[in-house]
């Protein structure tokens, strides 16, 4: 459809008297007024839904929270525990995990002792073998013990010092393993 | 009294009282138009329940762009239209203009009869700009946007619709000199 589109007279509907918009207003207005028990039932709906949302939202917020304290509360724990093992590059704590394992002594507990030992081993090698390393018979017999706790190759002070450090840690925990 | 828009962003906070405002603030609004489209009380009162069911599922996350009429004219209209189709009524505004019969006066209800005579007469898209400017008050920037079309074919529209008003002999007494 095509609409003629001129000249307008945009004050044209400025010039019309203010009966012509009551006339209007009376012609098109309904003979009955909203019924009550429409409000009712549209305010119903909007408590059912909005007040159910607000709520859920809250509560959601609330426990969402709370979830998230638990989860942090959780992984915490779990860290306290040394429960978490880690792969991929070697790090002092996933290290220190695995040291847990490493009972030198074989009593049944990670220790000072076991550290102790572990260097005894050590220092008698030294004297025999200075390099210690993998490819050594005497670093191998250490190696295939499970002594290389850091898992870099080769069994020396720094293994010592984990299997220390695990002892101290595992003690606090009453030298549970 | 707060703005459409804050009571907007309280409804989008979950309240309400909120929606209740916005609800009586347009309620009789919404009524009245979808009696205008649907010529018969019991369509317009379904369509002014799903226009707030429609409203309602806007929330949370609601914004409002442009007037409130702006936003709710297309949704009652598109709403009217659906109920008329369902109910196989197809009264209209049109249809109310033909059955205009209790008028206060004898002049009153001639001049009134003679305006809904000639608004029979314009073109279903001039008499629907006619009424949102004059029964709804609606700027032409809003029915512009409301009805999705340039303000120029808005203005070319109610000055057609006004031009016939004005030249008809019935109705031109609304016209000031």
């Amino acid at each position: 459809m095509t609409e003629k589109k001129g000249h307008f007279d945009e004050d044209l509907d400025l010039r019309i008297s203010p009966k012509f918009s009551e006339d209007l207003n009376t012609l098109f207005k309904p003979q009955f007024s909203v019924p009550s028990e429409v409000d009712r039932a549209i305010m119903d709906q909007v408590n059912r839904r909005l007040v159910q949302r607000h709520w859920r939202h809250r509560v959601f917020r609330h426990v969402s929270i709370w979830r998230i304290a638990a989860a942090a509360a959780v992984i915490i724990f779990a860290f306290s525990l040394n429960l978490t093992q880690k792969s991929g590059p070697i790090t002092s704590r996933s290290v220190l995990v695995e040291a847990q394992a490493v009972d030198i002594d074989r009593n049944g507990r990670v220790d000072i002792l076991d550290a102790f030992k572990l260097a005894r081993h050590i220092e008698s090698a030294e004297s025999t073998d200075k390099s210690l390393s993998l490819v050594s018979s005497t670093g191998q017999a250490l190696q295939k013990q499970g002594w290389d706790i850091n898992g870099d190759g080769l069994v020396d002070r720094n293994d010592v010092d984990l299997v220390a450090l695990s002892a101290v840690r595992l003690d606090k925990n009453k030298g549970v393993l | 009294m707060d703005s459409d828009q804050e009571l907007i962003e309280l409804v989008n906070e979950g309240d309400p009282d909120a929606f209740e405002a916005l609800y009586r603030r347009y309620r009789d609004w919404v009524y009245r138009l979808a009696w205008r489209f649907t010529g018969n009380q019991q369509d317009a009162l379904d369509v002014l329940q799903e226009t707030f069911t429609y409203l309602l599922g806007k929330f949370p996350g609601f914004s409002l762009t442009a007037s409130m009429t702006t936003f709710l004219y297309p949704v009652v209209k598109h709403l009217s239209i659906a109920a008329r189709s369902k109910s196989l009524r197809f009264t209209s505004d049109e249809e109310i203009l033909n059955e205009i019969t209790v008028p206060v006066s004898k002049e009153t209800q001639n001049s009134r009869s003679e305006l809904a005579a000639v608004l029979t007469v314009l073109p279903d898209e001039q008499r629907e700009v006619l009424l949102m400017r004059f029964v709804d008050n609606m700027t032409l920037q809003e029915i512009a946007k409301a009805l999705n079309i340039p303000i120029g074919t808005v203005k070319s529209r109610l000055h057609h619709a006004l031009k016939t008003l004005r030249h008809d002999r019935r109705t031109q007494d609304y016209f000031l000199e």
